[in-house]
């Protein structure tokens, strides 16, 4: 696999650039679809929204100075952007964020794309109820299993706090299991 | 009586007070969940193959777009919305109320207009564009506004005005 400094000094290199970007593309498609698809639940927003993340590495890797890791970079991206869909989407209609958060649960279980079982779906419902930020941590590290170092890099948040926003979940989580 | 001695004799590990709340972190955070790993999400058939092509048609359409040929408008349009909510803000009042009024221009119409346009303004472009003139901009900022008028704004609409640490300074 390319060393990542390689990579952003090809992906700033006009005759590298197209290359480049397949192997950027590739490499970090699938765990950024992940990580987006778990904020917005819909294939077709996670689509969109993953496809504006990788054209705004593309536009901006020029102003990229490699301070954090590239990885780190992408993933804040995509969080922004997905953060940002949601809300512009809530705007749109209307409606409040704990009222798209409903309506997103409430398609789910039509959605030809989510193929859970009535726990799996519950387990959406509760983790639909976490603040923005616990609800990020936890799908970070217990669906993507991403070391607290990097979630750490990515929000910008220290491992100690990640750890107790972590268990605060996760504890939250269980107790809308049980009492649902 | 012998005298007690006031010495503490118990002894902790070094470090143990200074590792004390990451290891209990640490374990609070390892505690396993009875939850499902698989969290019943997919994905169309072949979706991951075509993405990067997808992509790639995606910016070479923009690259290849059609120069506006009013690249000026945008501005206007910008310069239009900017003065709209400047006069709100001033309260300005026509004289004709059959037309339409700013105030049929709902804020959030005018907030969503800025979130989805990326202006890339400068305050000089703003202000090269603004016309200012027109909004007698002057009489506002030479009216002398009364001492108590302004604590009366702050005491209604400052949570704790006594964070601004007022002092009278004549």
């Amino acid at each position: 696999m390319i060393a990542e400094a390689d990579l952003v000094d090809q992906l700033k290199d006009p005759n590298a650039q197209s290359k480049a970007f397949e192997v950027l593309v590739n490499t970090y498609k699938q765990k950024l679809y992940w990580h987006i698809r778990r904020i917005v639940l819909n294939h077709d927003d996670t689509d969109d929204v993953l496809q504006n993340t990788f054209i705004k590495v593309y536009r901006n890797i020029g102003g990229f100075k490699g301070e954090s890791k590239l990885y780190s970079w992408m993933y804040r991206i995509a969080t922004n952007e997905a953060l940002s869909f949601l809300k512009s989407k809530s705007k749109k209609q209307g409606i409040s964020n704990e009222e798209l958060q409903n309506q997103m649960l409430s398609n789910l279980q039509a959605d030809v794309y989510f193929e859970g079982d009535e726990i799996q779906l519950k387990l959406q419902k509760a983790i639909a109820t976490l603040p923005e930020k616990q609800k990020l941590i936890f799908n970070m590290k217990y669906f993507q299993e991403l070391k607290y170092e990097e979630i750490s890099d990515i929000l910008e948040t220290s491992v100690g706090g990640l750890k107790a926003s972590y268990h605060l979940a996760a504890k939250k989580i269980e107790a809308y299991l049980k009492d649902n | 009586m012998k005298e007690l001695n006031k010495n503490n004799p118990f002894k902790t590990p070094e470090g143990y007070f200074e590792n004390f709340t990451d290891g209990l972190l640490d374990k609070l955070s390892e505690e396993k969940l009875n939850l499902p790993k698989d969290d019943g999400f997919a994905v169309p058939e072949d979706y991951f193959d075509g993405l990067h092509k997808n992509i790639q048609q995606r910016l070479d359409a923009d690259e290849t777009k059609v120069v506006q040929l009013h690249p000026y408008r945008k501005y206007y349009l910008a310069a239009a919305s900017i003065a709209a909510i400047v006069l709100l803000f001033f309260g300005f009042n026509w004289n004709t109320p059959k037309e339409l009024t700013f105030d049929d221009i709902a804020s959030a119409d005018i907030e969503s207009y800025f979130e989805s346009n990326e202006l890339g303004l400068t305050t000089y472009e703003i202000a090269e564009v603004l016309p200012v003139d027109e909004l007698e901009i002057n009489e506002i900022l030479e009216n002398q506004f009364d001492e108590e008028n302004v604590i009366d704004y702050l005491n209604e609409n400052v949570d704790d005005i006594e964070d601004l640490n007022l002092e009278d300074y004549e």
